[in-house]
């Protein structure tokens, strides 16, 4: 007999064949009928067949043996005796067809009562040992498989123990067939087979499903009897895609309660299997299956898992989840010392998602899990491949820590090891993920409220604070960056996080929260110049504290002492950091030390410490002085200081408050720009005339105790008004008086000569000097309006502000730009700005007269 | 128009960041035409990003802790200006952070800011606390911190009331102003976040409807169980911005204040003329 030359004719000769024992068995034609069968069977031989055309072919023969073995059943003792047709069969020519035929009439004859089931299951399993090419007994026992699996329902365990051993005998014979079709063959076809096989896993797989079916929920049976057995087998095989196939199919065919009686052993067997099997893989898939468990339960809770376990007599060295997989873990870097990094740290990462789902609340053995990969790491020795890094990253920010802030913050203060491991990976990772921590942490506004929390919190951020001093600190290079006065430094996103961090400090208690702040503060220390972006946030803290304590000082009384000290420590505190600022940025931001000074002494004179604001304000002037060099950021910087002092009501023992104003005075008399000197004093003038401060109660009109000088007020005015009438400039110059008319003005409606000194006479001299100025501008713009230039230069309009630069507003442009020199496009009209600010201001007091009948005698 | 204001962020020195539900209202780009950041705002390199999200025109003038100039590209700096004018629809907008301006935040010396400049509407800053008033027929705005940053600003708790008088607010300093210069008589139109309206800006666009002229809605926006365990949250301002609707001479003004977690929009109407 000889078979097809491709799959389109074997099939059509099965088909062709079927048809024709059919016909025959119609007849009664037992003898043909089988003759047919045989020579579809033949077909099967065919060395030709893919898996896959093997498999079809499979398929539509077995449809045609079930209508033989259906009427074998049907015409049992009728026509004949199945026993004679078993006997019968063992002649056909060919051994496949034959055993093809035998298990056919076997299994027929298994459906009765009275058969030899033993004798026939063994000699069926027997006798399938004839057929050894690979693909040919593959299929052979699988027809055996499904042929046989409906009788394996038992009562009795002898029973099932016999048909368990049936089944397995198959498993271990199909298996070994399964891996020499790895070895036909000639060498080069090594992958296409390796393909092929994985076609074919079903078929071994199934008796897995089998073994599932029969064994039920006998935990002891599987333990004892099934398992060592199908263990024994993947192990011997000692190949590669058996082994991760079979390892597999065990943990998705049994149910879970088994897997977690019988961890060890499959934890010991992944130990023994070829080097080339991923471990991670197997160990990922059990850890999945695991954490299935408790998703599938009803009631998750750990107990009723517990007692369920209990129930299936799982022993106790078998119910510590993480101490089996520890112990796992242990013996697979022993026994496996080739192991890289790779490989393990996603087996570390499954037993932590495992560990967690299990048991949540454990650090210590997070800390456990996270040390020993630290262990490996250093043994690693080398440093960290790249590739390792989203490994690294996965293992740090695994969601299982990061889904709860709470409880990732237990682990980052926790678990020692976890900053080891961290500061064990390459700087890029490192910050990275430290980035990522900040923001988790900063979005959440966790609070951090002990020292010791706070100490490793900042111990995990090290990569980020010598980020910066790791640049070589070529201080010439740097230097020359601060010789240009440089108040402008780049932002930088990682320091802007650490600075979020100082608002996180928190506690109840002021002086632990100092002491917080203190923390943070010497630690920011280290990133030298980098100073510049933290020291703003920890003194703002020190305000806020400073103000707690005001508040507290107030309230309670009896602990007044107590607070009133923490107030001067806290002045003491900042003092000491703006220092640090100071000498750590080499004059790289003195405005901001400025300012800072500033604030601090406003708050000192709101918590009546007159001393310390003296101080504060001194240091200001101390830098202002000795460095504060660029003619603009002087300029506001002394306004600035005029604000403030405005303000300030505790300044008045030992006349600091005149020392200070006075030197402010000074100073803005002293600018560089006459402009500037003008502006600054009149502003000065304010500074003897003290204003309401609604929120201490006081009211204008009522209040009697203002400090208010009105003689002075004049002086300033007076003198700014000297300055303005020297500026060369005419268009400055002129802008200059209309500003000091309106300041004049502020005066008029504030009191009477008799107390601010500005009189109605002064402010008509004042109206008549500008006018003068006015009309000679007038004349220069007519003059050049000859140069064929018009007025409307199509709706451009020009301003001079406060702080004297040009703003420039185009009729199309919605936004103004600004100019510290006047412009010199040829469409402004400069001579306009006072001009028309001056009919502004005259305006306005021409509509106070209407208010107020003092402003009548002013002569406009 | 949309014109959105903001002042006194203070990130990272004095605050963490916007508070959650104002970045998930203003956080919508091409809905706002133009920012203005009133000072103190350019610290932060993610606030930066998260403005020029809501609008590549964004407008800033320099507070006392900005830096002198400002990255506006990878290579070149500007200056930050100390005050500029912005012209929308037939306002023109004066903005300055009034750092330089004193007595600080005093409604006549912004009057003669306002017509040294010569504009409609007056935006500042520095003070920590909302406000919007008219005076003179113009109209001044402050829109507060935005974070709800620290003031080294004299605080309201002066009396043994923290909670009381939580929020200080320079009610009287207008009401001095008045009496001085004899303008009792003069009606402005003033309003305070505490008044209580919930309006979406979003909304129509009714008839300009004149804020009641309320001296005695100037209650102030205390957190209403301000024990000894809110002084921390007392400590902080409360965090406010302002979004002005300009449509041709009319400008909306809508003051959104953030208390006890929720947000709250006042509005107030101002018509040149």
């Amino acid at each position: 007999m000889s078979y097809a030359e491709n799959i389109e004719q074997a099939v059509s000769v099965c088909k062709q064949q079927t048809v024709l024992m059919q016909r025959c068995l119609a007849q009664e034609k037992l003898m043909d009928a089988l003759k047919h069968t045989s020579i579809m069977l033949t077909e099967l031989r065919s060395p030709l067949l893919t898996p896959k055309q093997y498999y079809e072919l499979y398929i539509l023969i077995y449809d045609s043996l079930s209508i033989l073995s259906t009427y074998f059943v049907d015409c049992h003792t009728k026509r004949h005796h199945l026993a004679d047709l078993y006997e019968l069969v063992q002649y056909a020519g060919n051994i496949l067809p034959r055993l093809y035929l035998m298990i056919t009439v076997g299994s027929a004859y298994l459906q009765c009562a009275d058969s030899p089931r033993e004798e026939i299951f063994k000699d069926m399993i027997e006798m399938c040992k004839g057929v050894q090419h690979p693909m040919r007994g593959l299929f052979l026992r699988y027809y055996l498989s499904q042929r046989t699996k409906e009788f394996f329902q038992a009562d009795s365990p002898e029973a099932k123990k016999t048909n368990a051993n049936f089944v397995i005998t198959n498993f271990i014979e199909m298996n070994k067939l399964w891996v020499r079709l790895q070895h036909q063959g000639p060498l080069r076809e090594r992958e296409q087979r390796t393909r092929e096989r994985k076609e074919l896993k079903i078929l071994i797989g199934v008796n897995l499903v089998r073994l599932s079916q029969i064994v039920e929920s006998d935990f002891n049976m599987y333990k004892d009897e099934i398992l060592p057995l199908v263990l024994e087998q993947v192990i011997q095989c000692r190949d590669v895609v058996s082994q991760e196939y079979l390892f597999d199919v065990i943990c998705q065919v049994f149910p879970d309660e088994f897997h977690l009686g019988t961890l060890a052993e499959l934890l010991s067997t992944s130990l023994k299997l070829n080097p080339a099997v991923p471990v991670n893989k197997i160990v990922l898939t059990l850890v999945e299956r695991l954490n299935g468990f408790i998703d599938r339960q009803e009631n998750p809770g750990i107990d009723e898992i517990s007692q369920k376990l209990a129930s299936l007599n799982i022993g106790e060295e078998n119910s510590n989840l993480f101490f089996i997989f520890w112990k796992f873990l242990n013996q697979l870097s022993e026994e496996r010392p080739d192991l890289q990094l790779q490989e393990l740290a996603p087996v570390v990462q499954g037993i932590l998602k495992l560990k967690l789902r299990w048991g949540p609340d454990n650090i210590r053995n997070v800390n456990t899990l996270l040390s020993f990969m630290t262990e490996k790491c250093k043994e690693h020795g080398k440093a960290i491949p790249d590739e390792c890094d989203y490994l690294f990253h996965d293992l740090l920010l695994a969601p299982e820590f990061t889904n709860s802030m709470k409880f990732f913050y237990n682990v980052l203060t926790q678990c020692a090891a976890y900053q080891e491991l961290l500061s064990l990976q390459n700087k890029k990772l490192q910050r990275h993920c430290v980035n990522e921590i900040l923001d988790m942490l900063v979005n959440a506004r966790w609070q951090i409220t002990s020292k010791a929390d706070l100490e490793t919190i900042l111990k995990i951020c090290e990569s980020l604070i010598e980020a910066d001093s790791e640049k070589p600190a070529s201080s010439l290079m740097l230097d020359e960056d601060d010789a240009l006065g440089n108040e402008n430094w780049t932002l930088s996103p990682d320091h802007e996080k650490l600075a979020k961090l100082t608002h996180l400090c928190f506690n109840k208690s002021v002086d632990v929260h100092i002491e917080l702040l203190l923390s943070c503060r010497n630690w920011f220390q280290r990133s030298g110049r980098n100073i510049k972006y933290h020291s703003p946030a920890i003194i703002s803290n020190f305000w806020i504290l400073i103000r707690k304590c005001q508040w507290k000082l107030k309230r309670e009384q009896a602990d007044s002492e107590k607070y009133s000290n923490t107030i001067k420590q806290l002045f003491k505190h900042i003092s000491r950091t703006i220092d640090n600022l100071y000498n750590s940025s080499g004059g790289g931001c003195l405005d901001l030390i400025y300012k800072l000074n500033l604030q601090t002494a406003s708050l000192a004179d709101q918590s009546q410490l007159g001393d310390i604001a003296y101080d504060f304000f001194s240091q200001a002037f101390t830098t202002f002085e000795e460095s504060l060099s660029d003619s603009r950021t002087q300029f506001q910087a002394i306004v600035n200081m005029a604000q403030t002092l405005q303000k300030t009501r505790n300044l008045y023992m030992e006349s600091y408050y005149e020392t200070l104003i006075t030197r402010c005075t000074l100073h803005g008399s002293k600018l560089l720009k006459k402009q500037d000197q003008c502006r600054a004093v009149y502003t000065c003038s304010h500074l003897w005339w003290a204003t309401e401060i609604s929120l201490l109660g006081e009211e204008e009109g009522i209040t009697e105790s203002f400090f208010r000088e009105g003689k002075r007020v004049l002086e300033c005015l007076q003198r700014s008004l000297r300055v303005a009438d020297s500026v060369m400039d005419n268009v400055q110059s002129c802008e200059l008086m209309i500003e000091i008319l309106d300041r004049c003005c502020y005066y008029f409606i504030h009191g009477d000569e008799t107390s601010t000194n500005v009189s109605v006479k002064y402010i008509n001299g004042l109206v008549e000097l500008i006018k003068t100025n006015i009309d000679s501008l007038k004349l220069e713009r007519n003059s050049m309006l000859d140069d064929d230039r018009t007025l409307n230069n199509g709706g451009d309009k020009a301003y001079i502000g406060i702080d004297g630069c040009y703003i420039h507003l185009g009729a199309t442009n919605s936004v103004a730009t600004t100019f510290t020199k006047p412009p010199t496009s040829k469409s402004t009209n400069l001579e306009s700005i006072p001009i028309e600010h001056f009919d502004r201001t005259l305006q306005y007091i021409q509509d106070q007269k209407e208010v107020d009948s003092r402003f009548k005698a002013i002569v406009l | 128009m949309l014109l959105l204001a903001l002042s006194d962020a203070h990130i990272p020195e004095r605050a963490i960041d916007l508070p959650h539900k104002f970045k998930k209202l203003i956080g919508v780009p091409n809905k706002i035409q133009q920012v203005v950041l009133l000072g103190n705002c350019t610290k932060s390199h993610s606030f930066l990003q998260f403005v020029n999200q809501i609008s590549p025109n964004v407008v800033s003038v320099r507070g006392e802790f900005d830096n002198k100039t400002l990255a506006s590209s990878k290579t070149s700096r500007e200056e930050i200006p100390l005050n500029t004018i912005l012209k929308q629809g037939d306002f023109t907008i004066g903005c300055c952070n009034g750092y330089t301006i004193v007595p600080k935040s005093d409604p006549l010396s912004l009057l003669t800011f306002a017509r040294q400049l010569n504009v409609d509407i007056v935006l500042w800053g520095g003070t920590h606390n909302v406000e919007a008033y008219t005076l003179e027929g113009k109209f001044f705005i402050n829109p507060g911190t935005c974070t709800g940053a620290f003031s080294a600003d004299w605080p309201a708790a002066q009396d043994s009331e923290p909670g009381a008088a939580e929020q200080p607010r320079s009610d009287a300093a207008e009401t001095t102003t008045q009496q001085a210069s004899g303008e009792a008589a003069q009606s402005d139109g003033r309003t305070t976040p505490s008044a209580g309206q919930t309006e979406d800006p979003s909304g129509a666009h009714g008839p300009a409807t004149q804020p009641e002229n309320s001296d005695s809605a100037a209650e102030p926006n205390a957190h209403p169980n301000a024990g000894a365990d809110d002084f921390d949250e007392g400590l902080k301002n409360v965090p406010s911005f302002c979004l002005l609707d300009i449509q041709g001479s009319t400008c909306t003004l809508y003051i959104y204040t953030y208390v006890d977690d929720e947000v709250k929009v006042d509005k107030i109407v101002y018509n040149k003329g």
